[in-house]
């Protein structure tokens, strides 16, 4: 990704005339040695652009002065929060944190469930033109709009639940997972499946022997990425009313219960990182195999996520 | 790869005698943990969410309001000005968030790499400073900064540079991992300070990477800050979350289709200016 800078430079050799004083020389000599300056114009459009965008941002009614009382106020919080944590608050959060892992698992079991047979329809080698291009703007959709909108939309069908939380969990993450599987069927490898069938394997023999091998690391490590993903997002559907410890954090935290949020903020924290180490630690394995070592960072989350993301369209089933 | 799985097809295989199969691969004990696993979690998570398919199909057969206004969905909020109003916002919200917290990412991610730190106490605080940064979602940091600050879109700018911080600092540092060393031995040798080093050796080589997370950044950043508004942070949420409450739910999915035409255009022009970038 690191590609090496490759900036145009000026093909002035230095400064002409002769020199006359030996600091002069001095320099002259420097001037000779020290390669030129990249070129500036691209560098300043950029700068200007920037600039202009973020005064533009700025001009909105931002009402910067409520600023100043924010950093004592901040401070302030943050003494209320953890100088005396109300520990009898503990057990209750801890409920709704797992409340809300058992919303993201769900949602991302239901969704890989969805989106492996949707995706046969989105894969250009299965299906003609037409219906594969529907699908990927079907999972375009679903990936472009936010869990939390889906709750909103989904509590009046579902109530104020956890299932409400599972069934927007599920459906947001539709989309991403249909794009990898058709990514990855595109790619698939013909060789093992010809082979299978040259050594007269029935059906289910030549999915299990020709296809699962292919698929399922990619698959089960990316749905598991999701999971963790998935828990970020669900942390934060309470906020709505659709389950999980989102309800007792904002509630917590818009009527200044400070003792008890403070906790409530460390359980997520918390909660999230130990579920992204022993989430981490079996997707190493599943890519790696027994024994393997790979390095940490090329299956971190956000890494994967923007993998899929910046990946350019016309390459697709290139592993993250 | 797949001329080895292919050559037994036109050439049976002599050296072995005829009609002997080879071994089957014996079931391999990680994979059957973990469909063992896996099927125990989702049941456990099952009774603990308490989700039923039936239930499900019961809810949706029933009539509901919410599908009911995606029926009848009001396009009329495409040219509504206070939905665009609310847009302008938005996106204002999106762009400063992603240039201040986008630009305040490159620094710590610098710091959190064992190459670009100073020292070993500038890491590690650089280290746990974006891990805590990491764990906390988009909407918790919107959450408490309309706490601390009250409504509006102060809040909403707020969340939105931590939500930066966490996103690019962490891609950024993925890349430094990778870098070649070789300018930096060169600037080492050259006697150059610990920032011009990064100034001329590690910045540029990280530069297309980066200011393509930036425009990545800025995707994710439009599509938080519409749900930043459920909570009072501005921009477009608090629309959807007025009309929510006035169950007006046509206009509402109005403006869930307006928010996917802006993201589909932003990420389109994103696309292409980060082709032309990397």
């Amino acid at each position: 990704m690191s590609a090496p800078d490759r900036r145009p430079t000026g093909q002035d050799p230095g400064r002409s005339g002769s020199p006359r004083r030996p600091d002069d020389v001095a320099q002259h000599v420097d001037d000779m040695l020290r390669p030129e300056r990249p070129m500036e114009v691209f560098r300043w459009v950029v700068t200007a652009v920037v600039l202009g965008l973020l005064a533009w941002g700025l001009s909105a009614d931002i009402r910067w002065n409520r600023l100043v009382g924010a950093i004592p106020e901040f401070l302030n919080i943050m003494w209320l929060m953890f100088k005396d944590p109300d520990w009898s608050a503990l057990p209750g959060l801890l409920d709704a944190m797992w409340e809300s892992i058992a919303i993201a698992w769900l949602g991302t079991v239901l969704a890989t469930i969805v989106a492996i047979p949707l995706s046969f329809l989105a894969a250009e080698n299965l299906v003609p033109k037409p219906v594969s291009v529907l699908t990927r703007q079907v999972f375009n959709v679903l990936r472009a709009i936010p869990e939390l909108i889906l709750a909103v939309a989904f509590i009046p069908v579902f109530g104020l639940n956890a299932r409400t939380g599972v069934m927007a969990i599920a459906v947001g993450s539709v989309g991403t997972l249909g794009k990898l599987c058709y990514e990855i069927i595109e790619g698939l490898d013909t060789g093992p499946i010809e082979a299978s069938d040259a050594v007269g394997a029935s059906g289910i023999q030549r999915l299990r022997w020709g296809v699962l091998p292919q698929v399922m690391p990619e698959l089960a490590s990316f749905a598991m990425y999701r999971f963790e993903v998935n828990i970020r997002a669900s942390a934060v559907l309470g906020v709505v009313g659709a389950g999980g410890i989102g309800t007792l954090l904002s509630q917590y935290i818009s009527f200044k219960v400070w003792d008890r949020a403070g906790l409530a903020l460390v359980v997520v924290i918390l909660a999230t990182i130990v579920v992204d180490a022993i989430s981490g630690r079996i997707r190493r394995r599943i890519v790696a195999g027994p024994g393997g070592t790979l390095h940490m960072t090329t299956i971190d989350p956000e890494a994967l996520d923007a993998a899929q993301a910046l990946a350019p369209e016309e390459q697709p089933g290139a592993p993250a | 790869m797949s001329d080895v799985t292919t050559s037994g097809s036109s050439s049976p295989d002599t050296s072995r005698r005829s009609g002997e199969r080879p071994d089957k691969p014996a079931p391999s004990v990680f994979a059957l943990s973990m469909a063992v696993g896996v099927v125990v979690f989702t049941v456990v998570t099952v009774v603990a969410t308490d989700f039923s398919l039936a239930g499900i199909i019961e809810d949706l057969s029933r009539p509901n309001s919410s599908f009911q206004g995606l029926l009848n969905l009001d396009w009329s909020q495409v040219t509504n000005p206070r939905a665009l109003a609310a847009f302008v916002e938005t996106v204002q919200m999106a762009v400063v968030g992603t240039i201040i917290g986008g630009f305040a990412a490159l620094p710590l991610a610098l710091w959190a790499s064992r190459v670009g730190a100073p020292n070993a106490a500038v890491m590690w605080t650089a280290k746990t400073f974006n891990n805590i940064v990491r764990a906390i979602p988009d909407v918790l940091w919107a959450l408490l900064f309309v706490a601390m600050v009250g409504i509006g879109v102060l809040p909403g700018i707020l969340a939105l540079i931590f939500f930066s911080i966490a996103v690019t600092s962490k891609l950024t540092s993925d890349v430094l991992d990778g870098i070649d060393m070789g300018p930096v031995e060169a600037a080492r040798a050259a006697g150059s300070s610990h920032t011009q080093m990064l100034r001329t050796s590690i910045v540029p080589q990280i530069l297309p990477s980066y200011v393509s997370f930036l425009l990545y950044n800025f995707e994710l950043n439009l599509r938080a800050s519409a749900v930043l508004g459920l909570v009072g942070a501005g921009g477009i949420g608090q629309l959807i979350d007025f009309y929510r409450g006035a169950r007006a739910w046509p206009q509402v999915w109005g403006i869930i289709v307006l928010f996917l035409i802006v993201t589909i255009v932003v990420e389109q022009i994103s696309v292409m200016l980060r082709r032309r970038l990397v």
